[in-house]
């Protein structure tokens, strides 16, 4: 009889104590509770002496809900939905045409990937803004012989245009880059099999390249897109008032910068919260047949952690009787 | 329809200053099946690859079904294909790879029916019940709906043979099938693979099988740094062979 069955009637699992653990929870808890009161507690008015709220929460709800405030955060909404759309698909066309065998196409992909991340942005939205005055119009045609496709008139560019043409082109320099490192991930034994059964080039890149491609590819582009959305206050140098060109427009007359950046922080903060939570289904729409379980959403999460409290004050693991 | 599956005269392939391939002549007849055994690195995936046109030979010719691969002979003059008719040539070869190559974002029901509703424009619907049959040919019916990733290699394999089945293929190419897998899952690959050489597919097969060489095989060929040293019957060639490279390669594997 083992040592273990020979107390098979009474027997009681005692798990591992973590003190540290303990301690270190206990240490964390009074700091964010200092955090909190600094966040909530009233200071003397630099001017008149009276107790104000540190954080002017007081006022901050007349900015949060304001009409203006509210339309800078839709401009910037539109900017920040226009350029990543237009950079994605941008982005993947670069990255196709710089893994092509053909010279002539992978060499303008490199060409265009160098200048537009090797330039700051912002001098490319005043670029932008301004290129009605180098090229009045850009004319698709045949050269020297007077033959035109089509005519674009840059000159009649509107502010907010040049805005997300330039963020567009920009972007599609960085999502080229991301896409590119998405379709080289794939297996080349992918191809082969697709090739195998019969499937052109495109056909292949787009069911079975692609498709894999995502995984690696979705997560650098959320960032890209948060990254966007905060990136799009360049524009205010061309005198398109998003967002932040909104709050800094307000604050410049009443002088509650405080309050305005709260505003504004607040907002970012918001569409950047809803932005991830888009990701992470995304992220598991495209874990679709990964070896690694697809991860668990926050409801499901939930309910095993309560399973797992449950169980743990039964104290006993499952299987084994007191 | 030719009697001759595949015709590979004098074909030769190099690598930069590589020569893997160097003078390599082969018939395979309509309904046989061949094995082809030699070391590694000899160049016998080169071979398979050139066969369905994922590496272009260098000079010899190498005829599928009467047809030249990758190159049309008209007027005195060699014209490449193009990669639109080189796909449809594919289309009708099937392969199956020493790492399986399964489409690990599909279902195994939709590895095996991408390649009828994409290449051939088959309804899905059809395409299904197609599939389905094909995955009960090969013993696989109820992982329809599973991932690759959930099955072992031997399934994989399996679900691989049926997706390159969906084709309706003229020849089959496999190339090392067995390879990857665990000692006690190259069984079940091998009976799809004898079930289907029983059923009339003509079979290219590189393997170090050599059981499987000897009791479905209608003929063996030795290749060795890409050169054919022997072919012929499987009982004369691997029983009782001519070549010291081929008896020490047999001393080898057996
Ligand atoms: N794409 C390639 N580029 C350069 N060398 C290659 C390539 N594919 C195969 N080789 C070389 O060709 C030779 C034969 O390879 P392979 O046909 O795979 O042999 P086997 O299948 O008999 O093991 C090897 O030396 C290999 O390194
Ligand atoms: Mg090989």
């Amino acid at each position: 009889m083992s040592a273990l069955e020979e107390h098979a009637e009474n027997i009681e699992v005692v798990p591992v104590r973590h003190p540290g653990r303990i301690v270190a929870g206990v240490a964390m808890l009074v700091l964010f509770l200092m955090f909190l009161h600094t966040l909530i507690s009233r200071i003397p008015d630099p001017q008149t002496g009276a107790m104000i709220w540190r954080f002017r929460w007081n006022i901050i709800g007349q900015y949060l809900f304001s009409s203006l405030i509210f339309h800078g955060l839709l401009l910037t909404i539109e900017l920040t939905v226009a350029a990543m759309a237009a950079g994605i698909v941008l982005g993947v066309v670069i990255a196709v045409m710089r893994i092509s065998h053909s010279r002539l196409l992978s060499a303008p992909a490199a060409g265009y990937t160098w200048f537009f991340r090797g330039t700051p942005v912002y001098v490319q939205i005043l670029f932008w803004f301004a290129a009605g005055t180098l090229y009045p119009t850009l004319t698709l045609g045949v050269p020297f012989v007077h033959l035109t496709v089509f005519t674009f008139h840059l000159n009649h560019l509107t502010a907010v245009e040049a805005g997300i043409v330039a963020l567009s082109l920009n972007e599609g320099a960085y999502m080229a880059e991301i896409a590119r490192a998405g379709l080289i991930s794939v297996d080349e034994g992918q191809m082969e099999a697709a090739s195998s059964i019969g499937m052109k080039r495109v056909q292949t890149l787009r069911h079975v390249v692609l498709p894999q491609a995502m995984r690696v590819i979705i997560p650098p582009t959320g960032n890209e897109v948060i990254s966007m959305l905060k990136t799009t206050s360049l524009v205010s140098t061309i005198g398109v008032y998003e967002l932040a060109g909104v709050a800094n427009n307000i604050s410049a007359q009443n002088f509650e910068n405080v309050a305005l950046l709260e505003t504004i922080s607040i907002w970012y903060l918001a569409v950047t919260t809803v932005l991830s939570i888009g990701q992470f289904y995304l992220e598991r729409h495209f874990a679709k047949g990964s070896s690694r379980a697809t991860p668990e959403t926050p409801w499901q999460r939930l309910r095993s952690d309560v399973r797992g409290i449950r169980s743990k004050w039964r104290l006993l693991p499952t299987g084994m009787t007191r | 329809m030719s009697e001759v599956m595949v015709q590979s005269i004098g074909l030769a392939k190099s690598f930069g200053s590589n020569e893997v391939l160097r003078n390599i002549n082969m018939e395979v007849r309509r309904g046989e099946v061949t094995c082809l055994i030699g070391p590694s690195g000899s160049g016998k995936s080169t071979f398979l690859r050139c066969i369905n046109h994922l590496e272009k030979h260098d000079r010899g010719e190498l005829l599928v079904d009467g047809v030249m691969v990758g190159y049309d002979l008209r007027n005195g003059k060699l014209y490449e294909r193009t990669s639109s008719e080189i796909a449809e040539a594919r289309s009708n070869i099937g392969m199956v790879f020493q790492r399986f190559n399964l489409f690990p974002h599909l279902t195994a029901l939709s590895n095996v029916t991408i390649g009828p509703v994409k290449v051939r424009g088959m309804s899905s619907s059809d395409a299904k019940e197609r599939a389905t049959e094909l995955l009960r040919r090969v013993g696989l019916e109820e992982k329809a709906e599973a991932y690759p990733s959930q099955l072992s290699g031997g399934q994989q394999q399996r679900v691989a043979i049926a997706r390159a089945l969906a084709m309706d293929p003229k020849l089959m190419l496999f190339d090392e099938p067995t390879s990857a897998l665990d000692p006690e899952l190259v069984g079940e690959v091998l009976d799809v693979m004898k079930d289907l050489a029983k059923s009339g597919m003509t079979m290219i097969v590189v393997t170090h099988e050599m059981g499987f060489a000897r009791e479905v095989a209608d003929s063996v060929y030795f290749m060795d740094q890409g050169i054919i040293y022997e072919s012929g019957d499987p009982q004369e060639v691997l029983v009782n062979p001519q070549s010291d490279r081929l008896k020490s390669f047999l001393s080898k594997v057996l």
